[in-house]
């Protein structure tokens, strides 16, 4: 039935060889997975069991100068849905998607979408209001699977609005991440856009700490890992501001129709009391994810909402450049105080008339005479006796051509015209001569921005010394209260003597007080103001309307610089500004309101 | 039934009886630590269910080595043709289902696929121990094709292409086995190895030197071997170009079909989290029950076809290793005893049965450590599954069934 076995005996040889072989190449195998390559594979296995949770530190908040909280942080819900709790009942999300006014198939998109596991949960809508959160929490019970989460945002208790000065924040961008200051940052991360929130995004961040807590599978949380500690998250350091919040909402309120700005600075440190920029914009628009359309309508309103004039825009400062060459012209003894000249309204040359900005003329003025009244004659001979190149080296004297360094992004540098420009411009010394006639009263290209011309004003109230402007007082650790102040070292503005101080500074005080001054409107009380009006050409209408200024005459204290564009006169559009300033600076928020 | 007379017990039952027994162990205990801190009651209940299906197989295998083997000679015909309907039911039935793989006879249910195994093995063993049998003949090899063809085909069906392989696996080596010439095995075999070797020009090239060499070794004359080198050079010519006309789509199916295509959702992360667990296992492991991979459940179908992966992690490579050289030994065992067993058929039937459990070892630990693609082939005696793990027992009472006799004819 069965036949014997007649098969060669080596057959079981080859069969056990082959049999050899492949186990050995298993063994092999082996080894180079759990040997070789073991550190490889015993750290993949490690980051699939560790998670990372980052804890957000609290955000620095930013006070004005008497502690005021002006940006203060306050809880904002964000609502999520566990995808695993939430696939079991299909009425869960359909009373979800009621609630937060989204369609079941949005909110099912969203999770399949953004799903990275059974128990991640899923961000279905950032930042609800409160009537949601209400809702949310009045149902929890028919809810389950869905969870809301606080994340800081930004809140303005305070009532200043200020949005270039304090900037926003915004979800960080693939540009900004590729930059080294963002190093460990990622995507999604929120992070200071603009302002101060971008200048000292560092400082207000604060450091992140991070809890360890061992993972399944399915993202489920099994435990703390006791092997890796957590480390603490260090909340962001607060920031003291110079910021005077009476005056910034002063200021704010009075010019909130206007187009300009105003900047007060404290003489005595360079500390920024105000810094109001119209039109603006709400800040509370940027705590929120900004629709598209509201952000195209920003960006292309023509009153440019989003620029900060005071430190972004370019314009010719007109009258109140005269200060700048009334300094130049008595330094290099081109004219002595005393020196008169007669006005008949306009001045010839060449072939062209060029006029005074009153008709008729003012008649004989000396120079503090020609600093009160303003008078273009004047100055257009003083420009002419100067000459562009001692005009030029006494610009660059007081600064111009060169940015304050405020705390502040995007700051220009203006433009300082001189005989190198011009004949780039031009072609070598193909100019006309007659351009230092527009310069000697603050016109053609000459370029300034407000911030140059608060600073000109605290020179010449400090007699030549200057500090830098600078809108953080100091940055303090809630932690322990630490306070950290930025060094402020003053400079002295050399080659203006103190006489010559005096003589501008007598004209500036005329301009305020004097019988026939340009600014009389800008004087409150019993405070003694010293001023200067512009009123700058430009071709885009009316001429944009200037004050610069500082108070007390005696003992300055404050410098201010109020630009209205194309606002018409400055002395009766800018001054009345200035008066604002001195009376809620000097006699109080609550006097001053009263008194509007 | 056991006449003691003819029974000769020799110390390669013992080993091969301890090793099972060994292995079912290291299964239970693998399927412990992967099992018991699940929450759901119903994989908690795998360690338990694994004890009876042990249990159980090892009373099948009792009762398969007491059952004389003319007893598998006499029924081998019959229970081919049982699992042939086996089969057939279970693809009417299952009709309603995309896949069906199961039979429900009363309270229990089991994979037809996994018995024909084991039918497969002692109808070929029967056919081809028939003294008539002459494997010069193509008829006679035709039809040891067709027995495993046909199961192959309808298991193929279901579809589980994994386990119909298997029926093709064991084709081979037994056949070579039974006495199939060298020269025709090189036949068989040469085609594949061109098709294979025909997308490089270099290596299709090597392969036909190496033909042209073979050939002249087999000295089988001019007229037989000038057109098997033209055959095969045809086949290295076609292949290519038939090939480079298949729509993407097409090729994408082929590849998966043959398993060689890894879908990197699917089995590509199983893989990945396999080799994640198995590598960083090191050198001692991570200790019993401490994986990370396993107790996380970061190990897919880690009771089952990647059970070997908690081995690799939690006792590392000495307990890799220590695992591997058990079946090692269990298989070099067997071919040693195939070669002392007397008698044709008992030869077969144990070679039959080492092929399966060598294919799926190989396969299955293949699989876990990213050198073979990712089949479902389960582990002999390790994975989870009562029918495969009672197949595997009975296989082992077969072998041990022909041992024991190996001197009667």
């Amino acid at each position: 039935m069965m036949r014997p076995i007649i098969l060669i005996e080596k057959k079981h040889y080859l069969y056990s060889i082959l049999v050899i072989i492949l186990f050995l190449i298993l063994i092999g195998r082996f080894f180079y997975l759990q040997i070789y390559k073991r550190s490889f594979y015993f750290e993949a296995s490690e980051r699939n069991r560790i998670r990372e949770i980052v804890i957000e530190p609290p955000r620095g908040v930013i006070l004005d100068r008497k502690g005021e909280v002006l940006v203060d942080n306050r809880p904002s819900y964000s609502i999520y849905a566990i995808p695993f709790e939430v696939k079991k009942a299909d009425s869960v999300l359909k009373l979800a998607a009621q609630i937060m006014n989204m369609t079941p198939a949005e909110v099912k998109s969203i999770i399949r979408r953004e799903a990275s596991g059974y128990f991640y949960p899923v961000k279905l809508k950032r930042q609800i209001d409160f009537e949601t959160f209400v809702r949310i929490e009045e149902q929890k019970l028919d809810l389950p699977g869905i969870i809301y989460q606080s994340e800081p945002r930004r809140s303005y208790p305070a009532g200043v609005r200020a949005p270039h000065v304090f900037g926003y924040l915004g979800e960080i961008n693939k540009d900004e991440l590729t930059k080294p200051e963002y190093k460990g940052f990622r995507l999604g991360d929120v992070v200071g856009k603009k302002g101060l929130e971008r200048v000292y995004e560092k400082e207000l961040r604060g450091l992140r700490g991070y809890q360890y807590v061992e993972v399944d599978a399915f993202g489920r949380e099994i435990q703390r890992l006791k092997d890796k500690p957590e480390v603490p998250a260090f909340p962001g350091k607060n920031l003291h501001l110079t910021m005077d919040a009476d005056l910034q909402r002063c200021i704010e309120a009075r010019m909130d129709t206007l187009r300009g700005g105003a900047v007060v600075v404290d003489c005595k440190t360079g500390g920024v009391l105000a810094l109001v920029s119209k039109p603006d914009y709400d800040p509370e628009i940027f705590t929120k994810p900004v629709p598209a359309d509201l952000w195209r309508s920003m960006v292309n309103d023509p009153g440019k909402p989003l620029y900060d004039r005071m430190v972004q825009s370019l314009y010719p400062p007109g009258s109140t450049y005269k200060i700048v060459l009334a300094a130049a012209a008595l330094e290099n003894g081109i004219i002595h105080p005393g020196w008169k000249n007669f006005c008949p309204g306009y001045l010839s040359f060449g072939k062209k008339t060029f006029d005074c900005w009153k008709q008729g003329g003012h008649g004989e003025l000396d120079l503090i005479g020609a600093i009160e009244q303003s008078c273009n004659v004047y100055f257009y001979k003083l420009g002419l006796r100067t000459g562009l190149d001692t005009w030029a080296t006494y610009s660059r004297q007081f600064l111009f051509g060169q940015p304050t360094d405020i705390d502040l992004i995007d700051e220009k540098a203006g433009n300082v015209p001189d005989r190198a420009y011009f004949d780039r411009v031009f072609g070598k010394d193909r100019w006309p001569k007659g351009l230092v006639l527009n310069l000697a009263i603050g016109q053609g290209d000459l370029l300034v921005t407000p911030l140059q011309m608060a600073r000109l004003a605290m020179i010449v109230a400090n007699e030549g010394v200057y500090y830098p402007f600078h809108l953080l007082d100091y940055l303090e650790d809630p932690a322990d209260g630490k306070r950290q102040y930025a060094r402020i070292d003053s400079v002295y503005i050399k080659g203006i003597s103190p006489a010559t101080y005096q003589i501008i500074k007598q004209g500036m005080y005329l301009v305020v007080h004097g019988p026939a001054g340009t600014a009389r409107a800008a004087s409150y009380g019993d405070i003694k103001v010293a001023g200067k009006t512009g009123t700058a050409q430009n071709p885009h209408g009316e001429p944009h309307a200037w004050f610069i200024g500082f108070a007390p005459f005696e003992n300055p204290q404050i410098a201010f610089c109020i630009l209205i564009e194309n606002g018409g006169s400055g002395g009766r559009v800018a001054a009345p500004i200035a008066r604002e300033i001195i009376k809620t600076y000097f006699y109080g928020a609550e006097k001053g309101h009263a008194q509007i | 039934m056991l006449r003691f007379s003819e029974v000769k017990i020799s110390n390669d039952d013992y080993t091969i009886l301890a090793i099972t027994f060994l292995l079912l162990l290291v299964g239970l205990v693998a399927i412990y630590s992967a099992s018991y801190q699940v929450e759901t009651p119903e994989l908690r209940a795998n360690f338990p269910h694994q004890l009876i299906w042990a249990l159980i197989g090892s009373i099948f295998m009792i009762i398969t080595i007491l059952i004389p083997t003319s007893f598998y000679y006499i029924a081998s015909y019959w229970l081919y043709g049982l699992s042939i309907l086996f089969l057939i039911i279970t693809l009417l039935s299952g009709s309603d289902s995309p896949v069906s793989r199961w039979i429900d006879i009363g309270p229990f249910r089991f994979q037809p696929s996994e018995f024909a195994k084991i039918a497969v093995i002692l109808a070929l063993a029967r056919f081809l121990s028939n003294e008539k049998r002459n494997l010069e003949k193509i008829k006679d090899i035709a039809i040891a094709f067709g027995i495993a063809f046909l199961p192959f085909t309808l298991v193929a069906k279901q579809p589980n292409l994994g386990t119909a392989i298997v029926f093709l696996g064991i084709l081979l080596p037994v056949i070579y086995w039974a006495g199939l010439p060298t020269f025709y095995l090189f036949i068989v075999i040469i085609p594949f190895v061109v098709m294979v070797a025909s997308f490089n020009f270099y290596t299709f090239f090597l392969a036909m030197v190496m033909i042209i060499i073979l050939l002249l070794l087999f000295r089988r004359g001019l007229a037989i071997s000038l057109p098997i080198v033209l055959l095969n050079i045809a086949v290295g010519v076609i292949t290519p170009l038939l090939w480079n006309q298949l729509h993407v789509y097409q090729k994408h199916r082929i590849l998966t079909f043959l398993g060689l295509e890894i879908d990197p959702k699917g089995s590509g992360y199983q893989v990945i989290q396999s080799k994640v667990a198995i590598g960083s296992g090191g050198l001692f492991g991570k200790g019993l029950f401490n994986g990370t991979q396993t107790q996380l459940r970061f190990l897919p179908a880690q009771h089952t076809d990647f059970v070997f992966s908690v081995i690799g992690e939690e006792t590392g490579f000495v307990g890799s290793i220590f695992v591997i050289i058990l079946f090692l030994l269990l298989l070099l065992r067997s071919i040693q005893i195939a070669s002392k067993v007397r008698n044709q058929f008992g030869s077969l039937v144990v070679l039959g049965a080492v092929t399966i459990l060598g294919f799926h070892i190989i396969v299955n630990i293949g699989m876990t450590v990213g050198m073979m693609p990712v089949t479902g082939l389960p582990l002999p005696f390790l994975s989870y599954g009562g029918s495969f793990l009672i197949v595997c027992m009975i296989l082992i009472g077969l072998i041990i069934n022909a041992s024991i006799r190996r001197y009667k004819y």
